[in-house]
C-alpha cells in the first residue's frame, strides 16, 4: 500500500495543519493586540505634529465637571463642554495641586486672565490626577479667579496628547488649537504675544 | 464570684473583637488596593507626588472611621474605576477573573488527551524490531520445547 493512502497517516496531516491554523491564528491576535496597545498608549502627536505643519487642529470635545465656574460656563458640580466657549479665545492649562511648576505658573495665568477677560479671552483650568479637595484648596491659596474643570479620568489629558502637567493650549474662536505650551508658563509675555495674534484672527 | 470573672473576661474579648478591624486597617491596606493615577503602579508602591496626596487622603479616611470599602468607593468617586488595582468581580469586569481561570483549568484537563495523542504517535513511527532469521529460529526451537 502506498503510504498517501494510509487514512491515520492523512489523519495526522489534517490534525498538523489544523494545529499549524490555530496557532498562526494565535500569534497573528497577539500581534494586533501588541499594535492596538501601542497605538493607544497616549504617546500620540498628531496636535504637535498639526501645529508645527501650521495647521490648527480641532480641540478635542470635552465634557467635564465644573470646579469653578465662569464667563459661559454652568455653575460648579454641572458638567461643562469646551464648545460652551466657542467663540471665545481659551487658554486652557493642565494641572494639579502637587505640580510644583504649576504653583509658579498659576500666579501668570491670573494675571493673563485678568488682563485679557474684556477681550473675550477665558483662561480655563482643567486640574488632573489630583483630589478634588486638594484642587479647591490650591485655588483658594493661590487666590484664583479664573475657571476650572475636574478631570479626574485623564480624559483630556488624552485627548490633547499631553505627557504631564502644566501644559497649556491656546484655542480659537473656532475651537482649533493654535499653540501648545509643554511645560509651565514662566510669563504673562509669553502668551500674550499669539494670544493677539489669535484675537486678531490670524 | 468565677461567673463575675468569666463574664468580665467575655466582655474583655468583645470588646477587642470589634476594636481589632478598626485598629488594624493600615494606608497600605487600602493603597494596594488602587492605583497611582500619574505612575499606573499600585499605590502602596509608588512615590509619586500624587501618591503621597493619596495617602494622606486615605490616612484621613481611616481616622474619620470609615472602611476600607468606602474609602476605595471616595476614590472610585475621584478618579473614576479605573483607579481600581484589580477589576470589580461583578457585570463585565467578571470576565476579567473568569476567563484565565478558565484557560488554566481547560489547560490542565486537555494534558491527558495531548499526552496521549504524541505517546500514540511516537508509538506509531517507533519501527517495529526486527528479529535476525537465526534468533526467530531459535525462539521457535523454544517455544516448541517448553511446550512440548
Amino acid at each position: 500500500m502506498p503510504p498517501s493512502a494510509d487514512p491515520e497517516e492523512v489523519g495526522g496531516d489534517r490534525r498538523r495543519l489544523i494545529g499549524l491554523i490555530a496557532g498562526a491564528v494565535v500569534a497573528a491576535l497577539i500581534v494586533v493586540l501588541l499594535v492596538v496597545g501601542l497605538l493607544n498608549r497616549g504617546t500620540s502627536t498628531t496636535i504637535d505634529d498639526a501645529l508645527e505643519t501650521g495647521s490648527r487642529p480641532p480641540a478635542p470635545a470635552l465634557t467635564l465637571p465644573v470646579l469653578v465656574s465662569g464667563p459661559g460656563l454652568p455653575p460648579v458640580g454641572r458638567d461643562a463642554s469646551l464648545s460652551d466657549l466657542k467663540g471665545k479665545v481659551v487658554v486652557l492649562n493642565l494641572w494639579a495641586s502637587w505640580c510644583e511648576p504649576c504653583k509658579e505658573e498659576s500666579p501668570v495665568l491670573e494675571k493673563l486672565w485678568r488682563a485679557n477677560r474684556s477681550r473675550g479671552v477665558v483662561v480655563l483650568g482643567v486640574d488632573i490626577q489630583d483630589l478634588s479637595s486638594d484642587a479647591r484648596a490650591f485655588i483658594r491659596e493661590y487666590g484664583l479667579t479664573y475657571p476650572s474643570l475636574r478631570d479626574g479620568t485623564d480624559e483630556a489629558k488624552s485627548a490633547l496628547e499631553a505627557t504631564g502637567v502644566p501644559e497649556t493650549y491656546i484655542i480659537d474662536r473656532a475651537g482649533r488649537i493654535a499653540l501648545h505650551v509643554a511645560g509651565p508658563v514662566s510669563s504673562a509675555a509669553q502668551l500674550q504675544a499669539p494670544l493677539d495674534q489669535v484675537l486678531a484672527g490670524k | 464570684m468565677r461567673p463575675r470573672i468569666t463574664a468580665a473576661i467575655a466582655v474583655l474579648f468583645a470588646v477587642l473583637a470589634l476594636a481589632t478591624p478598626a485598629l488594624s486597617l493600615t494606608v497600605n491596606e487600602v493603597a494596594r488596593e488602587v492605583r497611582c493615577p500619574t505612575c499606573n503602579t499600585p499605590l502602596d508602591v509608588s512615590n509619586s507626588p500624587a501618591a503621597d496626596r493619596m495617602k494622606i487622603f486615605i490616612a484621613d479616611r481611616i481616622a474619620k472611621g470609615d472602611d476600607k470599602q468606602e474609602i476605595i468607593d471616595a476614590l472610585v468617586v475621584e478618579f473614576g474605576r479605573g483607579v481600581l488595582a484589580t477589576p470589580p468581580k461583578s457585570g463585565f469586569d467578571l470576565l476579567a477573573w473568569i476567563v484565565p481561570i478558565v484557560l488554566v483549568v481547560g489547560g490542565l484537563a486537555a494534558i491527558p488527551f495531548v499526552t496521549r495523542a504524541w505517546a500514540r504517535r511516537r508509538q506509531d513511527t517507533a519501527p517495529a524490531p526486527e528479529i535476525a532469521p537465526d534468533d526467530a529460529a531459535r525462539l521457535d526451537e523454544e517455544l516448541r520445547r517448553r511446550d512440548a
